[in-house]
């Protein structure tokens, strides 16, 4: 069976360099109270918790829902742990979501973070090697494939930067808060991994994110109007082998078009109204573009440069500043996810976009090769409305 | 294991402290992975071609991932050291517990002559990162014989010829066309 | 819920120290499943995967398992840092959806080259358990020694639980400690850690489980004798141990009770009690009695492929089924110490 699902409650917490006044659980519970407030529902209405984060080693706490039992209110009640490297935030939500859909409960409880100031990421990622250069260096050459391929002029990634930042400015939750943050500064920044300078790269950030999932039923009871899921997906594919592409991988296309499919979505520029990709260095952002078939070969670049992409553009992406202003790693997802919910409610404050009836949220990890992604409506029929 | 960043608060006071703690993994190489070293230390590079689909992995892993068969040293296949840089980037290095990295250096994708090998996060030696390209072909920097060592091998293909090959030096051969790479990643 | 079969399943042997990295020892292993399932790979609609980057001592490490299934083309997956039976829960309840037919799920772990006194302190609460550098085999005797001292086992019964698996596991090509062996030349033996003995800890090991789900039309077109999933649940109790009476195991009773293991007799059950008290500790708490027969494949006892060991008790659960035609079985599996968080799945023959 499959019935619907609904956002009634999205909770997040300040992202910040380092959250020293709060423990990992009290991270984490910070988040999930704001949610559950926000749906005016206490910690005894939830009958399930699913939990996400990057990698262990990043805080050196193996198996955290063990330890975060008790914080998430989950004892007596069942509790997963999902981990889909970068796109965890965005799979943990997927599965909380699938879990009302299938009828196996009412009220799903989903929470994502990371706590980067309690460990060391880059060390992590290294497996404490010298030599280690962070998910950009990894990525970086994707980029310059793009640029070669899309005939991208290199200043599309400063606009993608000044934008996503002028965003977060909008955006109380965001850890950087760069209102005035200019092209020229963007390009000037020192260069960490060729093409990305400082300014185009994520933030190390601490931060956590909560949504509350629930049936027709509960939404109906929801003190604030609902984001109802339209469609999820789901994709992986192999991260190296001779001849594959990361930077257009087919993981991504499929996943795009299995979300588009179930949404009933044709047209994703004309269908969509908000979309919150998974953009943690700027360049991320026309590749997504196109990689998710939103936009042409060589395209997404003309999409960023036209403006369409601005909050106040025909197409906005990542409104609320997105990973480039705030990357609490394992929350990093779920907020793309969440954001789209927020604005569909019509409840992202300053960064709201007006009007907004249909999201879509994408969140990626691993040697770009984990997808996933849901479309969320003001209403079940939202996407039916724009045909 | 993790250190946590400390930094003094204005105030001084204490809002965090320092837990290390230590794990030690040992985990011995896999047979395809001993072989791939033991020829390592010979100054070969080896790889494993997929008896189906012909795809030549390097390190061999011991099956085709996209087949999903099984491969043996009855695939196992002579790769060339000599190559074309067909993506890089410039690292500045960030600094953590156990990095000694501090100056920009190089990472590339070095694709073998001959066939669709290639090896990743590649060191480049004497040539200057500002002058690096795709399409640049170079060949193998081997250490003398009695200096290799395959210690930095993992199962996990990190340190792929580390040890044993210091990096790959320009040949000063005319560069292989550069726009037969660009725009195409390999990985 | 619709009912979901089990169709296909398999196991590596259980090894002290494998020789294969991760993905080369789950390869064959997820290939028999399939195949024994009598599906095609491409027929999978979904796969989720259980494994640990603790330790493989590898960030990402379940990245590298993805090449053991066969990800090109893409592939609709997820993967949980949990062992591979909550791998089956997510895959069983991606099944429910009823768009998708086959479902694979598989739980993998290379316990060898870390230590495990000195990893598994990191599961526990990083500001005030880890520094104590609790490790799981004191865990376990504090918890045996709260069941002594409440006078619910004793170490004789404890020594009968160990004999009796290891004698079980004689016929499971898969177990890693097998023999037979008498009570009385066990309780000889010096404690590891008061008041447990060697036989009283599981071995460590390697290894790997996969199992091939399906819903039921497919099960039925596909398997002479599929394996229904009749009731699958898990529940977590508080991590505190002082918290927690470690005498019984409240969360093991909810999970079983929300599977419906009441809803008929059960004829087997295979337990990841990876100590040789928790037997006794979850059998009261499912209230077996002493018809039925526990862990005749010798259980975690015999081999404890850490992620895939629960995994490996559904499927043994399963081949009790399929293969000696029990009719109702039940698996367990845990996670966290001192039995802190449960999963009860009921399975059923035709």
């Amino acid at each position: 069976m499959s019935r619907p699902a609904a956002i009634v409650g999205i909770g997040q917490t300040k992202h910040k360099k380092r959250r020293d006044d709060v423990s990992l659980p009290g991270l984490v519970r910070e988040a999930a109270q704001r949610a559950l407030d926000d749906a005016e529902l206490g910690w005894t209405d939830i009958d399930a918790v699913v939990l996400g984060k990057a990698p262990d080693p990043f805080e050196g706490v193996m198996m955290p829902e063990l330890s975060m039992a008790d914080a998430l209110g989950a004892v007596g009640k069942p509790i997963m742990r999902v981990h889909t490297a970068g796109s965890v935030g965005g799979s943990t939500a997927l599965v909380a979501t699938h879990l009302v859909q299938t009828g196996i409960h009412d009220r799903v409880l989903t929470v994502a973070y990371e706590k980067q100031a309690e460990g060391n990421a880059q060390w992590g990622l290294a497996g404490g090697r010298s030599g280690g250069m962070g998910a950009g260096g990894i990525f970086a050459p994707w980029m310059r494939s793009y640029m070669a391929r899309a005939g991208a002029p290199e200043h599309i990634g400063w606009m993608v930067a000044v934008k996503d930042r002028r965003n977060a400015a909008k955006n109380p939750y965001a850890h950087l808060q760069m209102p005035n943050l200019t092209i020229d500064e963007v390009k000037d920044s020192p260069m960490l991994w060729d093409p990305i300078h400082w300014h185009e790269s994520c933030p190390s950030s601490d931060g956590a994110c909560a949504m509350v999932i629930t049936t027709e039923d509960g939404a109906a009871r929801s003190p604030h109007p609902p984001a109802w899921v339209l469609g999820t997906a789901m994709r992986s594919e192999l991260g190296t082998f001779p001849g594959r592409d990361p930077v257009r991988p087919q993981a991504g296309v499929e996943c795009a078009h299995l979300v588009y499919e179930a949404a009933g979505i044709r047209d994703p520029r004309q269908q969509v109204d908000i979309a919150e990709l998974y953009v943690p260095f700027s360049w991320y952002e026309p590749m997504w573009l196109e990689g998710h078939d939103i936009a042409g070969p060589g395209e997404g670049w003309r999409m960023v440069e036209s403006g369409e992409t601005q909050i106040d553009g025909s197409f906005p992406v990542n409104p609320s500043g997105g990973v480039l202003s705030s990357n609490p790693i394992g929350a990093s997802g779920m907020l793309r996810f969440a954001e789209t919910a927020l604005q569909v409610r019509g409840r992202a404050g300053e960064h709201q976009v007006p009007d907004a009836t249909v999201g879509l949220a994408q969140a990626y990890g691993g040697a770009a090769q984990y997808f996933a992604m849901w479309v969320v409506g003001s209403t079940l029929d939202a996407v039916d409305q724009k045909r | 294991m993790t250190p946590a960043a400390t930094e003094p608060d204005d105030d001084n006071s204490v809002k965090m402290m320092d837990y290390f703690m230590q794990l030690e993994y040992r985990e011995p190489l896999c047979p395809v992975v001993r072989r791939y070293a033991d020829q390592l230390l010979e100054g070969r590079l080896i790889g494993h071609q997929c008896p189906s689909c012909g795809l030549v992995y390097l390190p061999p892993r011991g099956y085709c991932p996209i087949c999903v068969v099984e491969t043996t040293d009855a695939d196992e296949t002579v790769l060339s050291d000599r190559g074309t840089v067909t993506n890089y980037t410039v690292v500045t290095p960030v600094q953590y517990y156990g990095q000694h990295e501090t100056e920009p250096f190089v990472r590339a994708s070095v694709t073998l002559d001959g066939g669709n090998a290639t090896m990743n996060l590649q060191d480049l030696v004497d040539v200057p990162v500002d002058e690096v390209r795709v399409g640049m072909r170079v060949a193998a920097v081997w250490k003398p014989k009695g200096e290799r060592s395959v210690a930095d091998i993992s199962n996990r293909s990190w340190g792929s010829a580390e040890g044993c090959i210091d990096g790959w030096r320009p040949t000063g051969e005319p560069d292989a066309p550069a726009e037969q790479f660009l725009g195409k990643a390999t990985f | 819920m619709d009912d979901i079969a089990i169709i296909g399943y398999a196991q590596s042997p259980s090894q002290r120290r494998a020789e294969l990295t991760e993905p080369q020892f789950l390869f064959p292993v997820i290939s028999e499943a399939i195949e024994r399932a009598n599906v095609e790979r491409r027929d999978i609609g979904f796969t989720c995967a259980g494994s640990c980057d603790y330790l493989s001592g590898q960030t990402f490490a379940f990245v590298m398992n993805l090449e053991a299934v066969g990800a090109w083309p893409p592939i609709s997956e997820s993967h949980v840092e949990m062992d591979g039976a909550w791998a089956l829960y997510e895959a069983w309840v991606r099944l429910q959806h009823g768009d998708i037919d086959v479902a694979l799920a598989f739980g993998s772990g290379k316990s060898s080259p870390g230590d495990p006194s000195e990893i598994y302190p990191l599961q526990l609460d990083p500001y005030t358990l880890t520094p104590l550098g609790a490790d799981p085999v004191s865990m376990a005797a504090l918890q045996a020694r709260a069941m002594l001292d409440k006078g619910t086992i004793t170490e004789q019964e404890m020594a009968e639980i160990a004999v009796r698996s290891r004698t079980n596991a004689a016929n499971n090509p898969y177990a890693q400690v097998r023999g037979s062996g008498d009570v009385d030349t066990l309780l000889r033996e010096p404690y590891v850690t008061a008041p447990l003995r060697r036989h009283d800890l599981p071995p460590i090991s390697d290894g790997a489980s996969a199992v091939v789900l399906a819903t039921a039309d497919k099960a039925r077109a596909v398997c002479e004798r599929p394996v229904w999933i009749r009731g699958i649940d898990h529940r977590i109790e508080p991590h505190q141990p002082g918290m927690r009476d470690l005498t019984e195991s409240i969360s093991t009773r909810q999970a079983g009770r929300h599977a419906g293991i009441d809803h008929g007799p059960v004829e087997v059950a295979e337990l990841s009690a990876t100590f040789s008290h928790q037997e006794k500790l979850l059998r009261e708490a499912l209230g077996l009695g002493d018809e039925v027969q526990v862990n005749p494949s010798g259980g975690a006892l015999a081999a404890n492929p850490v992620m895939a060991v629960g995994l490996a008790r559904i499927a043994e659960a399963a081949r009790a089924i399929s293969e000696r035609g029990v009719s109702r079985a039940l698996a367990h599996a845990t996670s966290g110490q001192c039995l802190q968080q449960n999963l009860v799945c009921v399975l059923e023959g035709a």
